[in-house]
């Protein structure tokens, strides 16, 4: 059976990946994944995403978590 | 959306606290002039300082590094090795290659052979990781730039860090702390060197794009030891706040830094008259503090044991490494017996 193609969401530092159909846009894709848009920077290769840029099917974009503590 | 200050590019940065976007170009200008403003307006460095730049590995201390470098400050990097499994050596390897492409050499102290790895002396002196740690690497940070004559130590504490810190200051009503913060600890006689935090006005979302975008290969993953901080509930609460009402961190801590704040004129900031910037508090009462983690007026004492400049008879470094060595005695002895 075919597989669609969907959006990759990669979160490394919550060693998780999410599977989304898409076009979606980064906020909305961050909403799914349950993470507040203020504490993270999103990426597709070296490009910067903002929150309201469109991502299409069989995109991969990673989601850096921005908090340090300690 | 378009970069609202060219409005020619596409935006990568968008930073509703400024309502504004940015392409990276434009955002690289937007960052460096945040940074040379909170420089100049607190007179944080000269141009002829010497300055130590105190890098872990994450994106804050290696960004301001870049930007100091970028904005011709003569710096050297430090590397404090916490000697944590696995963490400090990824820490280290990323502090290595981003010195090397700009082509320096960091100072390096390892704690394993100054006998107080970070998780082992937190199990002997039965004390928190964080607690022992910043003990540590302040004791450090003003030994190495004594020693090596600098004029100022730079930290990469950011906006959010510092509100966090204020946040929970105020909500244990720690007086004595709030008269006391600040991005500027000017130095004192005894060997007390000036500590600054350039990065006082960005915040962390604003230094991850700029490490990013400037190719600055940071250590992303969090320290292990740091899971149960204090500082991370700060900084969630005050996110949200942020998310709901852009721009209200800025506005808080510069309301904070304000000279006619009230809070900031407690006892140990009016203890000396003797104000030598506008808005920077008393040396003295901020370096008893923060210099050895200690209260006290006046200039700091000499360590008996080291030498360090200290409020006590013995720097409370040389206190835990004292602490450490007995743990490890008595740990002998149970073994041998």
């Amino acid at each position: 059976m075919y597989n669609a193609p969907m959006i990759t969401v990669r979160l490394p530092q919550r060693k998780k990946e999410l599977e989304i159909p898409g076009p979606r846009r980064v906020m909305d894709l961050l909403a799914d994944a349950g993470v507040r848009p203020t504490t993270v920077i999103v990426t597709r290769g070296k490009k910067l995403l903002t929150k309201d840029h469109r991502v299409e099917d069989g995109t991969t974009i990673d989601v850096i978590s921005v908090v340090s503590g300690g | 959306m378009k970069c609202k200050r060219c409005r020619r590019a596409e935006a990568a940065v968008e930073l509703p606290s400024h309502h504004s976007a940015f392409c990276p170009d434009c955002f690289f200008v937007f960052f460096r002039r945040q940074v040379a403003e909170g420089i100049r307006k607190l007179r944080l460095l000269a141009p002829e300082d010497r300055v130590l730049v105190c890098v872990s590995g994450g994106k804050d201390s290696l960004v301001l590094w870049d930007v100091l470098i970028d904005e011709g400050y003569e710096t050297e990097g430090l590397y404090i090795d916490l000697g944590i499994d696995g963490y400090s050596d990824r820490s280290k390897e990323k502090v290595l290659a981003y010195a090397a492409s700009r082509g320096k050499t960091p100072i390096v102290v390892e704690l394993a052979k100054e006998g107080v790895p970070i998780p082992e002396a937190a199990r002997c002196a039965r004390m928190q990781e964080c607690s022992i740690c910043g003990t540590v690497k302040r004791y450090f940070f003003n030994r190495v730039a004594a020693e090596g004559r600098f004029t100022v130590v730079a930290t990469g504490h950011n906006l959010d860090d510092e509100t966090a810190r204020l946040l929970g200051n105020l909500l244990h009503w720690q007086r004595g702390h709030l008269a006391r913060q600040h991005p500027l600890l000017p130095g004192a006689d005894g060997g007390l060197v000036r500590k600054v935090k350039p990065l006082w006005r960005v915040s962390e979302v604003e230094t991850a794009a700029y490490g990013f975008l400037k190719g600055i290969d940071y250590v992303t993953e969090e320290c292990p030891m740091s899971g149960d901080a204090t500082s991370l509930v700060y900084k969630e609460a005050l996110s949200r706040i942020e998310d709901r009402m852009p721009g209200t961190r800025i506005v808080f801590y510069q309301g904070f830094l304000d000279p006619s704040n009230p809070l900031r004129k407690g006892p140990e900031a009016a203890a000396d008259g003797n104000m030598a910037r506008e808005d920077a508090p008393a040396a003295d009462a901020l370096r008893a503090a923060e210099g050895d983690g200690e209260g006290g007026a006046g200039p700091p004492q000499v360590c008996v044991e080291c030498g360090a400049p200290t409020y006590t008879e013995t720097c409370s470094f040389c206190r835990l490494k004292e602490r450490v060595r007995k743990a490890r005695s008595l740990r002998v002895a149970r073994v041998s017996r």
